[in-house]
């Protein structure tokens, strides 16, 4: 039980360090970008800017690995919006999955999340646009 | 002037007028057909993608307010619907719930629900379209357009409520399907006009001209009667003043001399007195009849006592006449012969009809046209009364008035006399 409660709070102290080393990017004046690591050796990248009246949102997990299986799902303001699986791909070992979203009264909350169901990895980042 | 007389340019004249008033109706009637074709056109698209797309498509959450179905129908709209004319799409509640617009800052806003969407929520298979008011606050987004249209419908959610599926058409768009549409009807309307006045000109042209030459012929052929007319009464006229006249005038010579005999016994001579008068009145008769058939000296010179013989027998109804000539040395023989016949006419008609106490013929020259004026200051006629007034021979001499190119003015006032008014080119 004390073995099982220290892996639990070992997996929130990475998931809590994944979270404070992302740092917000600028790709141009339109568009948020954030970047981060996994609770593994993982980078994650969330981009969300305008697209035609509408939100792009562009989540690139990269993993250095091919071959690897990962579930992805975009939430917008809470809610599930896309999801899917992909696996990474040469030759970066990296997948990119780009979704549009309506870009809603009020600030958006995007949120990307992916899971790697093998290792147990998981990957979160979030825009506010 | 001459051509505006032409038949075929007024055919052609009223033709372009013609022409100018369909063109215009078409146009209008086009534009309203284009329009409706336009409209309905956009309605059985809207009806194709409500039913076909977006009522299979709507997921569950949708109505409910759920974000992440509204994006994920929203994929779907992008793909499948916002395509060629269709400009927004906006989906709404019975209580006017917007749960789906492309313009997502649109969605879970309230506005209500005119009576024709009410009414088209209600009923199945209908749809209904109107210009947008872009004025109102669901149109806030669409600022800067020049125009939509927006036509509904109704579909279903998959939890059976139903919806009202709203699709916006360019206004450009659908001025674009008009005037495709409006070029249909075009070559129609104005192609088939311009061949009916390319098929009757030339029909009518060759109408006139046979009616021109009837008209010839017509004339030629009363110019030959007057001839006749003329040569006959030349002859009539020849025969009695050479015949009877001197008979006559022989006789009232004989009657007078045997009064004035003095072997005559007094009282045959008195009664041969009024015998001689009436011999003598009936010679005086009979010389303005022969005036009247023909007068003995119709030329330049004779002209005044030609018309003064013709108005002789204005005293004999109580009518004092008066005649004028001026300036007619130079007048040809036709014109002069013309301004007597007409001269006579009006004189006979006055001398019958007018009731006047004068009369007036006055003959005179005006550069160089001969003017002739018949002026009577007797009972007149109307308009309509002409035909009653002896009208009718100065009418069948308009022909050859025109012929020579004159004019024929007869103005009359009832109970202000009248003017037969010629002129003729001297």
């Amino acid at each position: 039980m004390k073995l099982q409660l220290a892996g639990t709070t070992a997996v929130l102290v990475a998931v809590a360090s994944c979270m404070a080393m992302s740092a917000p990017a600028q790709a141009n004046d339109r568009d948020k970008i954030r970047v981060g690591s996994c609770t593994g050796s993982t980078d994650w990248k969330l981009k969300v800017g305008p697209e035609d009246g509408r939100l792009e949102v562009e989540g690139q997990i990269d993993s250095t690995r091919i071959g690897q299986k990962w579930n992805w799902q975009i939430k917008h303001n809470g809610s599930l919006s896309a999801y899917g699986t992909r696996y990474t791909a040469a030759p970066s070992g990296a997948f990119t999955v780009r979704r549009t979203v309506l870009n809603r009264a009020g600030t958006d909350t995007i949120v990307f999340r992916a899971t790697n169901p093998r290792s147990g990895e998981a990957c979160r980042g979030t825009v506010y646009f | 002037m001459r051509y505006v007389k032409n038949p075929v340019v007024q055919f052609l004249a009223a033709g372009f007028v013609v022409l100018v008033a369909v063109v215009a109706v078409t146009v209008q009637l086009s534009r309203r057909a284009a329009d409706e074709e336009a409209i309905l056109d956009a309605r059985e698209t809207t009806e194709l993608l409500a039913l076909s797309v977006a009522q299979p498509a709507i997921p569950r959450g949708l109505v409910e307010g759920d974000v992440g179905a509204a994006d994920r129908f929203d994929r779907i709209v992008a793909d499948r619907m916002l395509v060629g004319d269709v400009k927004r799409i906006k989906i709404w509640t019975a209580d006017g719930r917007i749960i789906y617009s492309d313009e997502g800052r649109l969605i879970g806003d309230r506005f209500p629900l005119g009576d024709d969407e009410l009414e088209v929520l209600e009923k199945q298979g209908t749809s209904d379209a109107e210009i947008s008011d872009l004025s109102e606050p669901e149109n806030r987004f669409e600022s800067g357009k020049e125009g939509l249209l927006e036509v509904y419908t109704r579909i279903v959610a998959p939890d059976g409520q139903p919806l009202l599926f709203e699709a916006y058409y360019s206004a450009e768009d659908i001025a674009r399907e008009r005037q495709e549409v409006y070029d249909k009807f075009q070559p129609i309307g104005l192609g088939g006009l311009l061949v009916l006045v390319a098929v009757t000109t030339p029909m009518l042209w060759a109408l006139t001209r046979r009616l021109e030459r009837s008209s010839r012929d017509r004339e030629r052929l009363l110019m030959a009667a007057a001839d006749a007319s003329e040569s006959e009464r030349r002859r009539i006229a020849r025969d009695l003043h050479d015949g009877v006249v001197q008979d006559l005038a022989g006789t009232a010579f004989g009657l007078s001399a045997t009064m004035r005999d003095p072997g005559t016994d007094p009282a045959t001579a008195q009664r041969l007195e009024p015998m001689a008068g009436s011999l003598r009145t009936s010679l005086r008769s009979l010389r303005s009849l022969l005036v009247e058939i023909y007068p003995p000296d119709l030329g330049v010179e004779g002209l005044g006592a030609a018309l003064q013989d013709l108005v002789a027998p204005a005293a004999g109804v109580g009518m004092a006449a008066t005649v004028e000539v001026f300036g007619v040395d130079e007048a040809s023989e036709d014109s002069v012969r013309l301004v007597w016949r007409v001269a006579q006419e009006a004189v006979r008609n006055a001398i019958r009809h007018s009731d006047a106490e004068h009369l007036t013929v006055r003959v005179r020259t005006v550069g160089d046209v001969l003017c002739l004026d018949v002026t009577d200051d007797g009972t007149g006629f109307g308009p309509r009364e002409d035909k009653d007034t002896g009208g009718l021979g100065l009418r069948s001499m308009r022909d050859l008035i025109r012929e020579a190119g004159g004019r024929l003015d007869v103005r009359s006032t009832p109970g202000e006399g009248t003017t037969v008014h010629l002129e003729v080119a001297r």
